[in-house]
């Protein structure tokens, strides 16, 4: 802690006396606020026991929920509801989370399109997760949902209507109607083309009708973890570069997914992991971090989505030497063929040297052939992305596309209450005091990949779950544990050496080497030899954060700080996708290995069970993984976990044993 | 409270919004609706007003502004807006600081200020200005540049310049 103490930093010395000299409880008494709870509360207090370079300021609540998307929100809210008094720590205003990209729907098995069951909501989802999904969870998930968006209705979410005024629902991808022989169902319920924000705006505005305190603009560096148990976070406040640990007797996780580990990612530049990372730190595991689903046609490096519609209307894929190589993978279907195919088979062309571009890392799609009239009927708006963003006329030239990271299924494993959980002799163990959900979390109701539509439903079931079992377990205003003096300590000491670190490699250099090496080694052409080279890249350039170079030594909006903390967090998620993604010698969802074709259970499924012997569970890969890492070296450690096949009651809900997947 | 402790105290946080009664209930649906906007899907929740920060220097706002520019909630804005302020952000004037803080805080969807910008859909008076008309311009990308990525931040490392 040395270097913490150096009297030179001036700054951070006149902010500290500036906060002493105003007892921090007077601060919620301020003009605007209408109320003094905190005063009275006394829950918030300067502390000069971790430095007295960095202002600590405590405070005390009965849960902090980090995060403020969807599920953080859903917590946040649910919390306060129940009477806790709630803290929510995030790093951006909540309508900025990235829950607004979220332009689709939720999956509700409502019926008001035609007769439908959550049960057979149930039995697709189970399949879309080709069978890694923990049933249990998916279970409680899908039997939740049409109370869930009957309770968003409620509480003022303005859904799409039918004719008779019901929550009008359309037909997504992977939803079917009598456990997959009915044809297509209509499930997803949505508000217009804005969703995303219609939830946020609901969840937020109603949240603040009870006491939720929200801290917006922080940004939360570690758990207070103490013997196992999580006792709440520590943050940096960006505004004034003060430090704050929210101690809490429940902390719930909601940042999001890690989507940036990847170059070419939809996600907005916020995904950066925090929470999986934070929980790393904290020596617990994350689960199935290999899997990731892509989107074939991002525009190269933007990641914005090019409509798959752009081929249905006769848009063609090209590699260097114009060739339309479609046509020899799917002699039939063409650039119509699978979301899969099409990734693999755009991969397959870079990797033997017939991309385009200076570095030969992408392809084209062809718009150009069409008549201009066809393609702004059809396809409007993107025309538009093409100009912005690529600089591309699509009525003249091709748009540079690359398969895209879309979705995370991983997450910090937890059982469908919400619970963190570990896994030792055999057993889940709960790890008391902390809760995930969110793409931040695995419950696993996505297992090897996720369906459409059933995000959102993620969000605000387990973001309510988690509320309703902090409810059940515990009462407001319960008597804290105590802390030690120095919680946080290593955590502002980390933040000091970033902030003045003179290495010779920039926090954008380090970030984008990360980011190339995982989109050329673990992205959606994974085999053998492949991985193996991106993990023992990946673990050169994790070792190049200790050369990591910053310049912005101010502690007061310092974006170069907080992006160097936020690349330490995407180093963790990166090192665990791509060694999970090598050890894991099958293909599954999302995880398609060229050496290792097959799904590989315990019994093969494509065969008559009778006469099989189950192989035992070191040989079979219908598990989870289980990642830890060493953040000083960032070694990885994988231990796996067996997948849930029983749902919470078999006469209600019977298990659906696993299948081959064909659609 | 003095009106110094005040100053210092909303300084320090930006915490713990709760419309009382008294008030801090906007009269507006949402802030950003599009005049020709059909509100089919107007939400009825009150979100507590968008506040002007008037105290603040012009090198924090600028610094604020900055962060508030690159994390949005959806990609396509996280790439204009990082863009556009490399491009102006240290050039603006106090008066366009401030309409571009407005631009891009008070709005409450982000896809709304990126319909404005591509001029998808109209864009509010509130938001019309020099800033409204520099975004636009700058979204139309006459020089056909790939634009992949926010920038790398170093633009700003006067060592390195």
């Amino acid at each position: 802690m040395a270097s913490v103490r150096i009297a030179s930093r001036l700054l951070s010395k006149s902010i500290l006396s500036k906060t002493k000299a105003v007892p921090v409880a007077a601060v919620y008494g301020s003009r605007n606020f209408h109320f003094s709870a905190y005063g009275k509360k006394k829950n918030a207090k300067a502390s000069d026991d971790i430095s007295t370079q960095y202002p600590v300021v405590d405070h005390e609540f009965d849960a902090v929920v980090v995060g403020a998307g969807g599920a953080g929100l859903r917590a946040a809210f649910g919390l306060s509801e129940a009477g806790f008094n709630t803290a929510c720590v995030t790093k951006l205003f909540p309508t900025r989370s990235h829950t607004v990209a979220a332009q689709g729907g939720i999956n509700a098995a409502l019926g008001n399109m035609e007769q439908d069951d959550w049960r057979w909501h149930f039995y697709d989802t189970v399949k879309g997760s080709d069978w890694l999904g923990d049933q249990d969870a998916i279970h409680y998930m899908t039997e939740q949902a049409p109370a869930a968006v009957v309770e968003l209705e409620n509480f003022g979410m303005p859904f799409s209507r039918t004719d008779d005024g019901k929550i009008y629902q359309r037909a997504f991808g992977g939803q079917s109607l009598k456990y997959g022989k009915g044809g297509q169902a209509h499930r997803c319920c949505c508000v217009a083309d804005r969703t995303g924000h219609s939830l946020l705006h609901t969840l937020y505005g109603r949240s603040l009708r009870y006491d939720t305190s929200y801290f917006v603009e922080y940004f939360a560096l570690d758990l207070l973890m103490e013997n196992g148990e999580c006792k709440g976070v520590i943050a940096l406040c960006m505004e004034d570069g003060s430090i704050h640990r929210f101690r809490a007797q429940n902390t719930v996780i909601a940042t999001g997914g890690y989507g940036r580990t990847f170059f070419s990612c939809t996600s907005a530049h916020t995904s950066t992991g925090d929470g999986t990372a934070m929980v790393t730190r904290a020596g617990l595991p994350c689960q199935d971090l290999e899997f990731v689903q892509f989107h074939p046609t991002g525009i190269y490096g933007a990641g914005c989505l090019i409509t798959e519609g752009c081929r249905g209307e006769g848009g063609i894929l090209i590699n260097s030497e114009g060739e339309r190589f479609m046509e020899r993978y799917a002699p039939n279907a063409k650039d119509l063929a699978s979301r899969d195919v099409v990734s693999r088979s755009m991969t397959i062309e870079i990797r033997e040297g017939r991309g385009v571009g200076p570095e030969k890392d992408h392809v084209f799609l062809q718009l150009h052939h069409l008549p201009p009239q066809q393609l702004a009927s059809r396809l409007p708006g993107i025309s538009e992305t093409a100009m912005i963003f690529a600089g591309v006329d699509v009525t003249k030239e091709p748009i540079p596309v690359l398969p895209t990271v879309h979705y995370n299924m991983g997450g910090i494993p937890t059982n469908y209450k919400g619970q963190v959980i570990t896994h030792e002799g055999g057993e889940d163990k709960v790890v008391p005091g902390l809760y995930a959900c969110g793409e931040s979390a695995c419950a696993s109701v996505h297992g090897a990949n996720r369906l459409g539509a059933n995000s959102l439903l993620d969000l605000v079931v387990f973001g309510r779950a988690c509320a309703l079992t902090i409810a059940e377990q515990h009462k407001p205003g319960e008597k804290l544990s105590p802390l030690k003096p120095s919680a946080g300590e290593e955590s502002v000491a980390n933040l000091d050496r970033l902030r003045f670190a003179n290495g010779s490699l920039r926090t954008s250099e380090i970030r984008l080497n990360m980011q190339k090496t995982m989109q050329a080694h673990a992205a959606v052409f994974r085999t053998g030899p492949v991985l193996k080279e991106g993990c023992d890249k990946i673990d050169a350039i994790y070792q190049t954060l200790d050369d990591v170079k910053t310049f912005d030594r101010g502690i007061v909006w310092n974006t170069d700080l907080v992006e160097t903390l936020e690349l330490q967090n995407l180093m963790l998620n990166a090192v665990q996708t791509i060694n999970g993604a090598e050890q894991r010698k099958e293909s599954r969802g999302a995880h398609a290995r060229e050496d290792f074709k097959d799904r590989v259970d315990e019994y093969d499924y494509s065969k008559p069970l009778q006469g099989q012997e189950k192989k035992p569970f070191d040989q079979h890969w219908r598990k989870h993984t289980l990642s830890f890492v060493d953040p000083k070296t960032g070694k990885v450690t994988l231990k796996y976990r067996p997948v849930i096949d029983n749902s919470l009651d078999e006469q209600d809900c019977a298990r659906v044993p696993p299948a081959i997947r064909s659609y | 409270m003095s009106f110094a402790v005040k100053r210092l105290v909303t300084g320090v946080f930006r915490a713990a919004w709760r419309p009382s009664v008294t008030g801090l209930v906007s009269s507006r649906g949402y802030r950003g609706d599009a005049p020709d906007d059909t509100k089919v899907d107007l939400i009825e929740i009150p979100l507590p007003p968008w506040e002007e920060k008037p105290d603040e220097t012009t090198d924090i706002k600028r610094r604020r502004l900055l962060y508030e520019s690159r994390k949005r909630g959806m990609l396509e804005n996280c790439i204009l807006l990082s863009l556009f302020a490399k491009q102006y952000l240290s050039t603006m004037t106090e008066k366009q600081l401030r309409q571009y803080d407005r631009l891009i805080n008070e709005p409450s969807n982000d896809w709304d200020i990126y319909y404005w910008a591509t001029e998808a859909l109209p864009t509010p008076e509130v938001y019309q200005g020099e800033v409204m008309d520099m975004l636009k311009e700058f979204t139309k990308n006459r020089n056909h540049e790939q634009r992949l990525d926010a920038p790398s931040l170093e633009y700003l490392d006067k060592d390195s310049r």
